[in-house]
């Protein structure tokens, strides 16, 4: 274990230092690059968590018990789809010559994904109760 | 509660959180996905790269491979958003641990946050970068391929320390039970209440949402998915069965590819062979399947008709085993002209297509020209070709 450790540290430094080889390489990009890293930590860490907490425990105070579950399951799922869906749903990608390049309505592919995911946690929650857990 | 922890901070402290959910088993057994995630993508990645680089040796076959490696390096990584979320989500905590006094502990602490710090930083800003790529959305000012590239060592350089660091605690966590009772010597301050949701039901729900991230995206690039996949950045629609990644507008080639002033020219040590349309269309021709698959991520197989570039080099007498750089009537870009290595210049599959499925190549496919080559990014599949210059 301890030579594995040391190993797969060895290993790990060896390629973060290549990455930061590979970044100083590109001087111009430096700037922009190191803002996006730490913009992601504190789109995370000051927005997202704080905001998903506030949820959190505004749903235990709202919701009975037994609907937990199923809200939990509509907030990781319907959640992570917002977040991937968020380059589509802006479509700033989009170019006016190019009607094959983002050609769904996404608006409404997002909200069928939003009323799917409700419709199985009211199944989680009623089967939940069924079940007495 | 710890004895360091007073309950009336601004901040709150790791005990202010309910340790239910967050464990070690819950946050082991989704690291595991998740790193198996950023390993496919890594892997992945590394071959797109190596595909790219003309200097580096790469297969034509099996003819679907950039297809699949792409789609798995895309895929891969839209999984890994739930993941990574309900991974953060389970170590939230251990961002609110105060450091140690000592200065040997407190030097060790924070070279290990550190390099948490990094790891966080680098996996948000590979997938963050990476989905709005998919959709051809560029908010940044540095280089796409570039940076993408070197962070994605930074993540898994800073992936592979922290599983060394881990391991005991990972073994541990996987080894044991997933159900333990819950610690009554720690009272949350805060608590957030998870009511009656097990580590078991927390868990499916975390393989539930990256089940649905990518079953909405990846009929881009699987055809079975295209009618489930309502996030796709492509429906699969197109000339000739096939989505558009530049239109000739956008290439600004529109009146020099319908031009008849056009001319395909072939040169080699001197030699030089021009051709008009009509005189390409006169040259012997295939019929070839062979997929398109984009950097981005999508992907779709045609039916392309055209001449073997190995038949076109026949014309000025050069010799097999020749690379060849391609020329596009494109005036600017960084792939307006590529280098085809000489593998691919020599495979029989390796075509300057003039067709696809079944009618005239359309003018956003590359009309009058473009090359279509088995196992490449479709950058390198060159449209509007105007220049072939054997390599010697």
């Amino acid at each position: 274990m301890r030579a594995v450790r040391w190993a797969l540290g060895g290993f790990g430094l060896a390629a973060g230092g290549y990455a930061g080889w590979l970044l100083t390489r590109r001087p111009d990009d430096l700037l922009a690059v190191l803002a996006w890293l730490a913009g992601g930590v504190i789109a995370h860490d000051l927005v997202l968590a704080p905001l998903v907490l506030g949820v959190c425990l505004l749903g235990s105070r709202l919701l009975p018990a037994r609907a937990h579950a199923g809200a939990v399951l509509a907030l990781a799922v319907f959640g992570s789809i917002t977040l991937v869906a968020i380059p589509v749903l802006v479509g700033f990608g989009a170019k006016a010559d190019n009607p094959t390049l983002l050609d769904r309505n996404y608006l409404l592919g997002w909200m069928s994904i939003g009323a799917l995911t409700l419709a199985a946690s009211v199944v989680v929650a009623f089967r939940d109760r069924r079940g007495g857990t | 509660m710890s004895p360091g922890a007073a309950p009336h901070r601004l901040l709150p402290s790791e005990t202010s959180f309910s340790t239910r959910l967050r464990s070690p088993a819950v946050a082991a057994r989704v690291g595991v996905w998740l790193g198996v995630c950023f390993a496919l993508a890594f892997v992945t990645g590394l071959i797109s790269h190596a595909a790219q680089e003309p200097s580096w040796p790469f297969p034509t076959r099996p003819v679907w491979g950039y297809r699949v490696s792409q789609g798995l390096h895309v895929i891969s990584g839209t999984a890994a958003v739930p993941l990574l979320l309900v991974k953060l989500w389970a170590v939230f905590p251990k961002l609110f641990v105060r450091p140690p006094r000592a200065s040997r502990e407190l030097l060790i602490h924070l070279a290990e946050r550190g390099s948490i710090a990094v790891l966080v930083a680098a996996a948000i800003f590979q997938l963050a970068t990476g989905l709005a790529n998919s959709a051809q959305w560029y908010p940044w000012t540095f280089s796409f391929r570039a940076t993408h590239y070197a962070v994605g060592w930074l993540a898994v350089g800073a992936l592979v320390l922290h599983i060394a660091v881990k391991l005991p605690l990972i073994t541990g966590a996987l080894l044991g039970p997933l159900d333990e009772p819950t610690q009554h010597g720690v009272e949350p301050v805060a608590q957030v209440r998870e009511g009656g949701l097990s580590r078991r039901a927390l868990l499916r729900t975390t393989w539930a949402a990256a089940g649905v991230a990518v079953l909405a995206t990846a009929g881009s690039t699987v055809p079975a998915l295209r009618r489930v996949s309502s996030l796709g950045v492509r429906s699969g629609g197109g000339p000739g069965g096939i989505p558009i990644n530049k239109t000739a507008r956008a290439a600004g080639v529109t009146a020099s590819a319908t031009s008849p002033a056009y001319r395909l020219t072939i040169a080699y040590a001197g030699r030089e062979v021009t051709l008009t349309t009509a005189e390409l269309g006169e040259l012997s021709r295939h019929t070839e399947r062979l997929p398109i698959a984009c950097v981005e991520g999508w992907s779709a197989s045609g039916e392309w008709t055209g001449v073997r570039i190995r038949t076109l080099l026949e014309l000025v007498e050069a010799p097999i085993g020749v690379a060849v750089r391609v020329e596009s009537l494109q005036q600017r870009g960084s792939f307006r002209a590529i280098e085809l290595p000489a593998n691919f210049a020599d495979d029989p599959l390796t075509l300057l297509a003039t067709g696809l499925g079944g009618e005239p190549l359309s003018l956003d496919h590359g009309y009058p020209c473009r090359l279509i080559a088995p196992n490449r990014p479709g950058v390198l599949q060159t449209k509007w070709v105007t220049r072939l210059d054997v390599l010697t």
